[in-house]
């Protein structure tokens, strides 16, 4: 009975070593908490070129400068798309004047059911919203508070009660001895560039603009930071977004900061780089970056539970995925709790290693093992190759920037639990 | 099948009692199809003992991506397990896109058979990447563990 009480005891004061680390490592935690703990390491630069700026200050910039600007930033998941956004929305704080709001589409609608014109009724809902939340200022016109409504009624539709009897019935079809009409559609000689905005995203647009209007009117500097649309793996998707509701607002003064999803970055037709005034690609960090890797750790409590060897391998590993770096550290640290133990040991960073490794193992066919044993051969890694683009959705392989060169490789943590074998 | 770290009711609870059960968690557990109504009985067991909460399982085939928000507002004080017997693909692309509504109410686990589990990780990238951990549930006797 007495060695139960004493074990429990351990017990519970391991508990209390290893919570607060848990705590502050978790990968899926929102930013917005992570920074006002004073949690996240802003990078120093730019990660593909040392001489610029680092991303969130050069979008922070642009969005002060130059109003109604359009900037996506791509990367693969868990890249640090999230963290970039959530620092340029601190720093764009920094004038009083500033309207600054950040957008989880997720939180607003469900991503598979989106419609075009949704992304932009979100943006207009969110800026009624902040405007009646804001302490100073002036309150919401009339105007506005009435285009706030007919948006939410747009937005999340209506329920109307009729008299039956009030509804004219559908005219018969009947056969009036008169031609049946076919349409058809004569191709004209230009080829537009973009399609039309649909009706409804005109709709929205028109709201919206009676929202913001005596904000812009103030001159004030409207930013919206748009997250998870680059949870849209499918680039077609994310395309249509832009070239109706972010395209809605060219003439607004309204900025837009979105991310995107990786692969249109590769994507042939360009359309990214074309259709932005600014991309910016957050590759995996290259292995010359280990330094801003081990700070992040640091920053997040590492040397109290472990060593600069455990922390070097937990970096390596991570491939310069963020998330993977903190859900590699997590992972050890829940086994060093299994194992008793009151420090993480190298036997507990390598098994979280192999953990994450087989994570990226699983449900690889042949074809994929054959493309990922012809990267480690160094041959080329084809992008045009579908096999190859979805081992870069996956993350099983990743994309490196470092000396001006983009380059490729597995993900450490798989290479290392890969068989040799095809 | 791939090989991932083995767990119990008992050590899994155990694992979320040290990392706080209100942090955004998620989990994706295998267990032998025919044992999973026991493994949920067992966790339902050790969540009340160890965390003094409830277990709320989820049959996933009565899951619609609409329900999703309603899903995540009401797990406070709960442990939410969704059960994914048979493979829903539609579901799965669903959760993929909406996967920050999913963990934004604290811990969810997915509770699903071997091969289901290696569709879910190839199909779905975001969630996948958003993982705590994957986890296999073996006999406690594997263990050493008292079932008592």
């Amino acid at each position: 009975m007495e060695a139960d009480t004493k074990s429990q005891a351990v017990a519970f004061d391991r508990r209390q070593v290893y919570r607060p680390f848990l705590e502050r490592l978790n990968p899926i935690a929102v930013p917005r908490d992570l920074l006002a703990r004073d949690l996240i390491v802003a990078p120093a630069h730019d990660p593909r070129d040392a001489a610029q700026p680092p991303i969130h200050a050069s979008l922070a910039t642009s969005a002060e400068l130059t109003r109604g600007i359009q900037i996506a930033v791509v990367g693969g998941i868990g890249s640090g798309k999230t963290t970039e956004l959530a620092l340029t929305h601190k720093l764009l704080k920094r004038h009083a004047d500033a309207v600054s709001i950040f957008l989880d589409i997720a939180n607003y609608a469900d991503l598979n059911e989106l419609n075009t014109g949704a992304i932009l009724a979100s943006m207009g809902i969110a800026l009624a919203v902040y405007q009646k939340q804001r302490k100073s200022g002036s309150e919401p016109t009339g105007e506005a508070k009435s285009a706030y409504e007919k948006l939410r009624e747009l937005a999340y539709g209506t329920t109307q009660w009729i008299d039956p009897d009030s509804v004219e019935p559908e005219p018969m079809d009947y056969d009036d001895g008169g031609p049946d009409w076919v349409r058809v559609k004569v191709p004209g000689l230009i080829k537009l560039r973009l399609p039309a905005l649909k009706r409804e995203v005109k709709d929205v647009k028109e709201l919206l603009h009676r929202i913001a209007s005596p904000l812009l009117e103030a001159d004030a500097q409207i930013t919206f930071l748009i997250d998870g649309l680059d949870r849209l793996i499918k680039a077609d998707r994310f395309r249509e977004y832009a070239e109706q509701d972010l395209r809605a607002l060219r003439g607004t003064k309204i900025t837009v900061i979105v991310a995107a999803p990786l692969l249109l970055w590769y994507d042939e037709s360009r359309f990214l780089q074309d259709y932005f005034d600014v991309v910016k690609h957050i590759p995996a960090a290259a292995p010359a970056e280990s330094a801003f890797l081990v700070e992040i750790l640091e920053r997040r409590g590492a040397l109290e539970l472990m060593g600069r060897k455990e922390i070097a391998s937990i970096v390596k590993y991570s491939g310069g995925v963020l998330r993977d770096l903190l859900t590699l550290a997590r992972s050890s640290a829940e086994y060093a709790y299994h194992d008793d133990q009151d420090r993480i040991g190298r036997q507990h960073v390598r098994a979280a290693i192999k953990q994450l490794g087989n994570r990226y193992l699983a449900g690889l066919g042949k074809t994929q093992r054959l493309r990922l044993k012809q990267l480690a051969s160094n041959e080329e890694f084809r992008i045009d190759d579908p096999t190859s683009r979805e081992l870069l959705v996956n993350r099983q392989v990743l994309e490196h920037f470092s000396n001006g060169r983009e380059f490729f490789g597995i993900h450490p943590a798989l290479a290392k639990v890969l068989p040799k074998s095809v | 099948m791939t090989e991932f770290s083995a767990t119990t009711p008992f050590r899994l609870v155990r694992r979320l009692a040290a990392v706080g059960q209100d942090a955004p968690s998620l989990y994706l557990l295998i267990c032998d199809p025919a044992e999973m109504d026991a493994v949920l009985a067992d966790m339902a067991a050790e969540v009340q003992i160890q965390l003094g909460l409830e277990l709320r399982a989820i049959a996933a085939s009565t899951l619609r991506p609409e329900t999703l928000e309603a899903l995540t507002e009401h797990n406070a004080g709960q442990f939410v397990v969704i059960a994914l017997a048979i493979w829903l693909p539609e579901l799965i692309s669903s959760l993929d896109r909406n996967i920050v509504l999913l963990t934004s109410g604290g811990a969810v686990a997915l509770l699903t058979s071997s091969d289901i589990a290696e569709h879910v990780l190839i199909s779905a990238p975001n969630l996948r990447n958003r993982l705590t951990d994957v986890l296999v549930f073996r006999p406690d006797e594997v263990f050493g563990d008292s079932r008592a």
